[in-house]
């Protein structure tokens, strides 16, 4: 009876061991992933740097606006694909590019402000 | 784009703000000036180009404001507004006001035919300059007058 229950117990803490390190790995692959795939473009004195990103599909872009100034960020196609509020200083807006293309933006208060995301 | 076609003019959107705000801007203050100078010279004929620099500066203040809603419909989709937006839209409507007012005291006093204009008018015409020009920086600072942009 005593070596029955041992070995139930032996067996449940390897399960839970393995199963813990598989999902342990998996967790710190995402996480990786996640590094990978995400990039940013500042927004500062009135213009987006890069101007031109390059980005692989599934690329997370975050922008950023460290200017004194409110701006927004738009994509100029008809369907408005992305659109952001209006950001303020340090505020941020984030779009995940699932599909291939290429991807002008401008600023709606600033329409000189222009750039492209590029999704290969 | 060409600067003269029609599309290009009606479709700029909120780019006609920017061009139209000028002329309040420049004709109420000028209207101001010309006020105190006849106040101070007891001129009618400055008085009289007071009156006009004021009557078209409260005309303008109309396309200028519709516009300046627009843009805010259109470009931003009416979002609420904070910031320096926010303040810009506020100081904006109250400039307005104030410049419509000080005309209408000025029509007011024409159309009774009096001759001396009420003198409460001069502090008002002070401090509607000041909120005009604190607007216009506002309005220059989002628009990036000061910048590349």
């Amino acid at each position: 009876m005593s070596r029955s229950v041992s070995v139930v117990i032996l067996a449940a803490v390897l399960t839970i061991g393995f199963v813990g390190t598989i999902e342990g790995r998996r967790g710190f692959a995402l996480s990786a992933q996640e590094k990978m795939s995400t990039m940013e473009v500042k927004i500062d004195n009135f213009s987006f740097g890069p101007v031109t990103l390059t980005v692989p599909v599934g690329t997370m872009v975050t922008w950023t606006n460290r200017d004194d100034i409110p701006h927004t960020v738009v994509s100029t196609d008809d369907s408005k694909t992305f659109k952001s509020k209006v950001l303020d200083t340090d505020e941020k807006f984030s779009f995940t590019f699932s599909k291939a293309g290429t991807y002008p933006y401008f600023c709606s208060i600033h329409p000189k402000m222009t750039g492209k995301v590029i999704v290969q | 784009m060409h600067p003269f076609d029609i599309k290009t003019v009606v479709f700029a959107k909120h780019a006609q703000h920017v061009v139209l705000i000028h002329f309040p801007i420049a004709l109420f203050i000028i209207g101001v000036l010309f006020d105190f100078l006849a106040q101070w010279k007891k001129q009618r004929l400055l008085a009289a180009a007071a009156y006009y620099n004021m009557l078209v500066a409260a005309i303008a203040t109309i396309p200028v404001v519709v516009t300046g809603i627009l843009a805010w419909q259109w470009e931003l989709e009416g979002q609420k507004l904070k910031g320096i937006l926010l303040m810009h839209l506020v100081m904006g409507c109250l400039s307005s006001l104030l410049i419509c007012t000080v005309w209408f005291i000025h029509m007011r006093t024409r159309r009774k035919q009096e001759e001396i204009l009420p003198g409460y008018r001069l502090p008002i015409e002070a401090v509607a300059v000041v909120i005009v020009a604190l607007t216009g920086h506002l309005g220059g600072f989002l628009s990036g007058v000061n910048g590349p942009g």
